[in-house]
């Protein structure tokens, strides 16, 4: 479980108060996941403000899936009727036509109430009942919960006793449906013959993700997945296929874990290192980019645009410091990156406004929100990044543009900033209040 | 216990944020885990309301500390002493909130709050109890007594004024519907006063004492303030026929009855002439076939049903209104209503909206209602309620039917650039008689099928089994055609 935000009066000198932490409700990160995968009908047990909450964003960001749960008020839930609530959902998630498993979702109310495992169907109908826990008071970001539910599936659906398949790869992080095409072009080159995305929207990969013989974290918060794999006896690939350095490591490393020929996997790398030198050479980039979204992808978005050629001096993310953050916060201290904040609140961010140089943030939408009230130009990290490439050369051509063509619209941030402040009235609501 | 499906309608604590954070001179301080302060202050108000993200919200931050031993105290406690010291506490009043979880530990704040903030209150948002309906409701009423009543002892009802109860955020386009209220109040003799909570500020709380009536613009809420305010009431109104009946009992209310009486004449001249001229054009002619459902807030339901179906004749299949009444369908029964057969035009929320994808939904135009769902609803030109709203309503409808027709004519495939996901051109099916029972089964399937896509569907369905059945050699189309083509007809 991650440990506590930090969150005190007696800040460290300069720091500010930590007010407003940034992250999407953290149990919003497993629900995506977990309402796209084709056969999976998600029963979630949780009070109602919770429930519409979640559903409104769920169904905004996630999948188009109806999700059921008990209706838990004061009497349901002091009276220790979760059990029976979660029980009456799963009988009717069992009831829907071709469910293969069945997420119980269980959130803060019912974590505190409790709902013990055991006290739950394995199965109904056919279909696997897994118990996903992702109480945001235990949580902490939204990426950590992706990691809490695709350990949960993957401990009930993986095949890891069977015979493995040799030179197959789990691509593991929610990334964008280009991204596992292009890597699984470049590790067939090398000699890899399966890649496995996870998590997909396929309940078979998870199956079939216990037989790998190697598997790849693509986002650096994977750990309780990680572990797993690691328990079944499959090797983990560190670092990622991000930037011209990092790819050509990530190969390279993937290579030898998987005992591919060494020739062909530097050759491979070689191509690779050349593309991306090709796409930094293709444009001089020259900018001061603040990246701070709450998807735990940060430091690695930061990375590659400082090889592209932009300046990042501040980097912030929801995720906790943790081991394996450490070479991409390690690179970009040397890269000139002069302040990273994990776990950050609103105030971070706002402080960081003060202290460096910025001509462009990416950002949470309340940090870009107050971006643009400073005539900054500033996109949400979330959306902007979710439909665009970000892995190998390709991706590092398509961020690079990405920043920019903001770059490029900064007149327009400032001119609509000077507009709406041209009378300096006081602020009243979109009412009149 | 009950099965919720698609929820439709939020808690207690939602109810408070949205009544109270429209208040600019109030900060509210939620004791809440992190993902309950995300959802209501950020990832959703920027799709309900279209707000980038509630600025006066502040959470306690509720983590497994909290959870397992210190109660939420402490934390609360710094996050006050954080936000005083940040100095965002000037000139603002504060208020500390409970929510779901923090109810679950049995957190009560009251003194603490009074303690370190004199002017500040605790408010029992009854999370695990309360619906958004009711919540807004007794939020309304604690706002009166903690802050209205006591400062309104000197304000004297003005002359003609009339309070508005309503909107707060989350209320389904809001902006349009006050908007034409405040016209009708006008056109009636009257003048808009304060409309609370999301037009005012805390510290005009007591001028809700200003209004000679009070209009209530959703039936849903607003009553317990309405009763302590002691004024006649007024309920906002929909369709031609009610807004009469609301412009004149305001004339009625206030006096000016005469004036009540020439806007009426004048508007049905003007804004309602626009009804009149579609009653008598060709487009009416479709109302009788057009069958409708509505999905949405109480007042919007029941305002729509009377309207459309009352005043204009179209067939409401159902009329389903929120907070729903026992003897309304849920969610579960409206998706297999829906999978079974969907209205022409269907005004809801996502939910129904996704019913919809879910069945293929081919022919049936979804117009949004209600929340959930992410929708811009700030221009003060789509009112539902009203004489404008009886008049935006029928435009969506008939310009949904045009688009209907759009997309059911044909279109000359040679026209189309080349590409593999074309439709082979069908008019070169051959000419088949048909089995009776096969003929029973495509108008069972065509009777499904909203009236106007029914009649280019019978020609694109005939054609099809047709086809098929000359592919089999067959010289009759038999049943089990039919059958054959109806999957990739339902996509």
């Amino acid at each position: 479980m991650a440990d506590l935000i930090a969150l005190t009066l007696t800040q460290p000198v300069q720091q500010p108060c930590k007010l407003h932490p940034q992250s999407m409700c953290p149990a919003f990160g497993a629900l995506r996941l977990l309402t796209r995968i084709e056969g999976s009908q998600v029963a979630m047990v949780t009070d109602q403000g919770c429930l519409y909450g979640l559903t409104f964003v769920t169904h905004f960001y996630g999948s188009r899936k109806s999700l059921i749960a008990p209706s838990l008020g004061t009497a349901e839930l002091m009276d220790g009727k979760v059990v029976e609530g979660a029980r009456l959902a799963i009988e009717t998630a069992a009831r829907e036509p071709g469910v293969r498993i069945i997420p119980v979702v269980s959130l803060c109310v019912a974590e505190t109430a409790g709902l013990p495992e055991e006290l739950l169907p394995r199965q109904a109908n056919g279909a696997e009942v897994i118990l996903v826990r992702v109480p945001a008071y235990a949580i902490h970001s939204h990426p950590e919960a992706k990691d809490v539910a695709v350990q949960a599936l993957l401990q009930r659906l993986g095949d890891h006793t069977g015979p493995r398949e040799p030179k197959t790869v789990v691509l593991l992080g929610e990334v964008f449906p280009a991204d596992p095409l292009a890597i699984e072009g470049l590790l067939r080159k090398m000699g890899v013959e399966a890649t496995i995305a996870l998590p997909g929207r396929n309940v078979e990969d998870f199956v079939r993700a216990g037989r790998a013989a190697a598997v790849a974290p693509l986002h650096p918060f994977y750990k309780l997945t990680s572990n797993l794999f690691r328990s079944w006896g499959t090797p983990v690939v560190g670092g990622a296929p991000v930037g011209v350095s990092g790819t050509f490591a990530w190969l390279r490393a993937l290579g030898n874990t998987l005992g591919l020929d060494p020739d062909l996997v530097l050759e491979v790398a070689n191509e690779e290192r050349e593309r991306a030198q090709a796409v930094v050479r293709s444009q001089t980039r020259t900018g001061n980019v603040f990246v701070t979204g709450y998807e735990g992808t940060e430091l690695a978005y930061a990375r590659v645009l400082v090889e592209a050629g932009f300046t990042v001096p501040y980097v912030s993310t929801s995720i906790g410091n943790d081991p394996l953050v450490l070479p991409d916060e390690m690179w970009l201290r040397a890269h000139g990156t002069q302040e990273i904040a994990y776990r950050k609140a609103l105030e971070d961010d706002l402080q960081a406004l003060d202290k460096y140089p910025v001509d462009f943030v990416l950002g949470t939408t309340t940090f870009a929100a107050a971006a643009k009230e400073r005539g900054i130009p500033a996109l949400y990290f979330t959306n902007q990044l979710a439909s665009r490439p970000f892995f190998l050369s390709g991706g590092m051509a398509a961020i690079g543009a990405m920043v920019d063509q903001a770059l490029g619209t900064g007149a327009r941030y400032e001119a609509l900033r000077s507009y709406f402040n041209e009378f300096n009235e006081e602020p009243v609501n979109a009412l009149g209040g | 216990m009950q099965l919720l499906r698609d929820l439709a309608e939020t808690s207690g604590y939602w109810a408070a944020v949205w009544t109270m954070c429209p208040l600019g001179d109030v900060h509210v301080v939620c004791d809440a885990p992190i993902g309950c302060f995300n959802l209501v202050g950020t990832a959703v108000p920027d799709y309900t309301d279209a707000i980038p993200h509630i600025e006066n919200l502040t959470p306690s931050v509720i983590t497994e500390k909290e959870v397992s031993g210190t109660g939420t105290a402490p934390a609360v406690e710094r996050t006050i002493l954080g936000l005083q010291a940040a100095g965002t506490l000037e000139g603002k009043r504060l208020i500390v909130m409970s929510t779901a979880e923090s109810e679950m530990i049995g957190a009560d704040h009251t003194d603490l709050v009074r303690r370190l903030e004199p002017d500040a209150r605790f408010y029992y948002s009854n999370s695990l109890g309360e619906d958004e309906w009711t919540g807004r409701d007794r939020v309304l009423g604690w706002l009166w007594d903690e802050y209205g009543a006591p400062a309104a002892g000197d304000i004297a009802a003005q002359k003609g004024r009339v309070t508005i109860i309503g909107p707060t955020y989350g209320c389904f386009n809001s902006p349009s519907d006050l908007h034409e209220v405040q016209r009708l109040i006008r056109g009636a003799g009257g003048t808009p006063g304060l409309a609370y909570p999301y037009g005012a500020t805390l510290a005009d709380t007591a001028r809700l004492a200003e209004g000679e009536i009070v209009v209530q613009l959703y039936q849903e809420f607003g009553q317990t303030l309405a009763t302590k305010l002691g004024k006649p009431v007024v309920q906002a109104p929909f369709g031609m026929r009610a807004t009469d009946a609301f412009v004149r009992e305001i004339g009625r209310l206030l006096g000016t009855s005469q004036q009540a009486e020439a806007f009426i004449r004048r508007e049905r001249k003007t804004t309602l002439q626009t009804l009149w001229d579609l009653w008598r054009g060709p487009q009416s002619d479709w109302y009788a076939t057009t069958t409708v459902g509505i999905v949405a807030g109480r007042s919007y339901a029941e305002g729509l049903r009377d309207f459309l179906g009352g005043e204009l004749g179209m067939p409401v299949q159902f009329a389903i209104g929120r907070p729903r009444r026992l003897d309304e369908a849920d969610n579960s029964a409206i998706r297999a209503m829906l999978h079974e057969r969907a209205p022409t035009m269907l005004f809801g929320s996502i939910n129904e909206h996704i019913y919809l994808a879910e069945s293929g939904g081919r022919g049936t135009h979804f117009i949004p209602a209600a929340f959930p769902g992410p929708i811009v609803r700030r221009a003060v030109g789509t009112p539902f309620m009203g004489y404008r709203g009886a008049v935006y309503v029928v435009q969506e409808i008939i310009n949904a039917l045009y688009d209907s027709l759009f997309n059911f004519l044909p279109i000359d495939n040679h026209a189309k650039p080349a590409s593999p996901a074309a439709k082979p051109v069908v008019s070169s099916a051959p000419s088949l008689p048909w089995q009776a029972d096969a003929r029973v089964r495509l108008d069972q399937v065509l009777e499904t099928m909203p009236f106007l896509p029914r009649i280019s569907a019978s020609r694109e369905l005939q054609r099809a089994a047709e086809t098929e059945a000359d592919k089999y050699g067959l010289a009759e189309v038999t049943v089990e055609m039919v059958e054959a083509i109806l999957p990739a007809a339902r996509n």
